[in-house]
């Protein structure tokens, strides 16, 4: 297994209280594979996702259990140094808003060279030339000349573009992507998932993308978690999640999408609020929310159930009731 | 136009901010062309949804529509009155009836403020909506109307959730009793269940106090849950317009058709139905736009004539004889109809019809 976390806690000390954004997260990636992680805003998912690359910022935050065994070994009980060595080479991530993740005085040429100059110790000759061949390899038009450029001059698709052979630069055997296409348009969006899965396909990579709109990952990812209030609720291969969700919460998500088919002016909209991390409801953390909620729902936390469907187990799921809510009783 | 009776007409509506070389002697070198000749009505009771990629000057009609810019040349008629014309007192009285909804719900409340004095702030340069002593009373019933806790009202806005600020927002919109409010981007900042709360509070208002809505959005499966007509805007113009069906199922642009196909869509079963179109490149600069038809270096199906000839925003000669859907104002040469979006599918396993409000 290229990723494995398991039973991963993260609080974060704040002034009025401790807020547990992570509760409990296990999950595994292959090389190859791409997993979907989604959920609303405050699930989680990004602080997840900094926890793994160990990029949260410590304190206010604190990983208090758990582990994230990359290659078999467990990153969080490295010394800084060594775990910086295997992240370098291993892991690469991709951020939401490529134009603040890129330094605007330095040309995206030497951006993309300073990663071969520090890590292979290559000649600033020859990392710009590895630049241009990585601008190439993203689809940037006219690679050789644009090279000299500064982020500012880019338009959006293609700074996320300029991310993403950062990300690639040291053919990292896993990335994770946050949010990669959020800031972008529609028509632009396609494109960049497109090169995504390619770029994943012919490098065998593992590929973690974190998400709140399943539309846009759901072409690529082979499996997709759910998160609230910093627990994964259903975790499935993607199209088993769509034609059958196993907890209320994803059901109540798929069904708050609003739909290029769909008329009509009413959309399903989910009662209330996500829960305060500094005041998780007790018992299930969605029963205050949920249409199912009964009374073991306010009082036990329902354990990652196994989900068994017509004889098969690919899934799990958070929900006392997840046979009602697989079978569409509600 | 048939029908009930336009609030707003748009006519030539122009927006140009000048690029300017040299600091003492400034000349003018060209120009950002946000919006390059935008016409529409606006029926009352109506919402018009606008959609449009980042760039394509959506935000700039907005502020134009709301009297925060003033236009290059155009015209916008409220009642038959161009307010472009207005100023002083005249102008004052048109403005309380157009009310703006922003973006950002983070932005666009003064922190400073408490949430009272956020949604009263309009009676404050409009003092004749409301007099002093009752202003509390009916800036609680605006936060009741919005789906707030009027006993909220000395709060402030980092008190409240993205949706609830959204909200906020809303209920200031609200306070002058506007006939029209212009939505920019009114959810796209919200996640995916509270943006359903917000669009069926608007929907649910228009009902209730008879507004007309001008919703701009760049997703356009948000734009088809609210509107009852959608027009589609590309580098300042609008390449095509129409009802919801017209557009949707029947577009004839192959700019719609491109964006609609681009829609990130969550079933697997209609993904594998439905068409995709990807379009290479990128929006041109508003700067520089392009000859003929300004789609014409990202359309697939462009010709010499595009180069050369602007094409008119009016029904296409081929479907004129036809009274099908098929016959809508699109600006292309070669407007042809494809359908990019499959039939609707069966709703999900188990699922009722939901009439649920938020």
């Amino acid at each position: 297994m290229l990723l494995e976390v398991r039973d991963l806690h993260v609080e974060f000390r704040m002034r009025d209280g401790v807020a547990k954004a992570v509760n409990g997260v296990g999950f595994a990636v292959d090389a190859g594979e791409t997993l979907a992680v989604l959920g609303e805003s405050g699930s989680g998912k990004s602080v997840t996702a900094q926890a793994v690359m160990g990029i949260l910022d410590t304190p206010p935050a604190r990983i208090t259990g758990g582990e994230v065994l990359f290659r078999g070994q467990d990153l969080l009980t490295l010394k800084e140094e060594e775990r910086r060595r295997v992240r370098g080479a291993g892991m690469a991530m991709i951020f939401q808003d490529a134009l603040s993740a890129l330094n605007p005085v330095l040309s995206v040429g030497d951006q993309l060279g300073e990663m071969f100059v520090v890590h292979r110790g290559m000649s600033k000759k020859d990392a710009r030339a590895r630049a241009v061949d990585l601008m190439d390899r993203v689809r940037i038009p006219a690679a050789a000349q644009r090279v000299r450029d500064y982020p500012h001059q880019f338009s959006g698709g293609m700074r996320q573009r300029i991310m993403i052979a950062m990300a690639l630069a040291l053919e990292p055997a896993l990335i994770i992507a946050d949010e990669p296409t959020t800031a972008l348009d529609v028509t632009v969006q396609a494109q960049v998932m497109d090169l995504l899965a390619d770029l994943r396909r012919e490098y065998r990579m593992g590929l973690i993308l974190i998400t709140h709109d399943l539309g846009v990952v759901a072409d690529v990812a082979d499996r997709i978690a759910v998160m609230y209030a910093g627990r994964i609720v259903e975790s499935a291969p993607v199209h088993d999640i769509y034609k059958a969700p196993a907890h209320p919460y994803t059901r109540a998500l798929l069904d708050s999408i609003p739909r290029l088919d769909h008329r009509g002016r009413q959309l399903y909209a989910i009662k209330g609020l996500p829960p305060n991390l500094m005041n998780i409801p007790p018992g299930c953390a969605f029963h205050p929310r949920c249409p199912m909620a009964r009374d073991v729902c306010r009082t036990d936390v329902p354990p990652l159930y196994e989900v068994v469907d017509e004889g098969v187990s690919e899934r799990v799921s958070a929900c006392h009731f997840w046979r009602e809510c697989l079978h569409g009783r509600s | 136009m048939a029908g009930p009776e336009p609030i707003l007409e748009v006519s030539g509506l122009v927006k140009h901010y000048p690029l300017t070389r040299g600091i003492l002697f400034k000349k003018q070198i060209g120009a950002v062309k946000a919006v390059d000749g935008v016409d529409f009505v606006l029926a009352r009771g109506e919402t018009l949804g606008i959609v449009g990629e980042s760039g394509c000057g959506k935000s700039t009609l907005a502020r134009l529509l709301v009297n925060l810019e003033k236009p290059t040349a155009g015209s916008i008629r409220f009642k038959g009155e161009d307010i472009t014309r207005l100023s002083g007192r005249a102008l004052k009285s048109v403005r309380r009836n157009i009310q703006m909804v922003f973006q950002d719900p983070y932005t666009s409340l003064n922190p400073r403020m408490t949430v009272g004095d956020i949604v009263g702030e309009p009676y404050d340069i409009h003092p004749e909506a409301a007099p002093k002593g009752e202003r509390r009373r009916r800036v609680q019933e605006l936060l009741d109307v919005v789906g707030l806790d009027p006993e909220y009202i000395n709060r402030y806005p980092h008190q409240f959730s993205g949706g609830q600020r959204q909200r906020i927002g809303i209920a200031r919109g609200l306070a002058l009793r506007p006939e029209i409010i212009v939505a920019d981007e009114p959810v796209s900042a919200l996640d995916v269940s509270v943006q359903a709360q917000v669009i069926n509070l608007l929907a649910s208002l228009q009902d209730e106090f008879g507004l007309s809505y001008v919703f701009i959005a760049h997703d356009l499966s948000i734009v088809r849950h609210i509107s009852d007509r959608v027009g589609v805007m590309y580098l300042g113009r609008i390449v095509e317009i129409g009802s919801d069906e017209e557009i949707y199922d029947h577009p004839t642009h192959p700019y719609t058709q491109a964006l609609l196909s681009a829609v990130p869509e969550p079933d697997p079963e209609a993904r594998e139905r439905r068409e995709r179109i990807i379009l290479s490149g990128d929006v041109p600069s508003p700067t520089d736009i392009p000859s003929g038809c300004r789609f014409r270096t990202r359309c697939w199906k462009a010709r010499e004539r595009c180069a050369l000839e602007v094409p008119p925003l009016a029904v296409p000669e081929e479907f004129r004889r036809t009274a099908g859907p098929a016959a809508h104002d699109s600006a292309c040469h070669f407007a042809e109809e494809r359908s990019v979006v499959p039939a609707e599918s069966p709703p999900l396993p188990g699922e009722e019809p939901r009439e649920e409000r938020a």
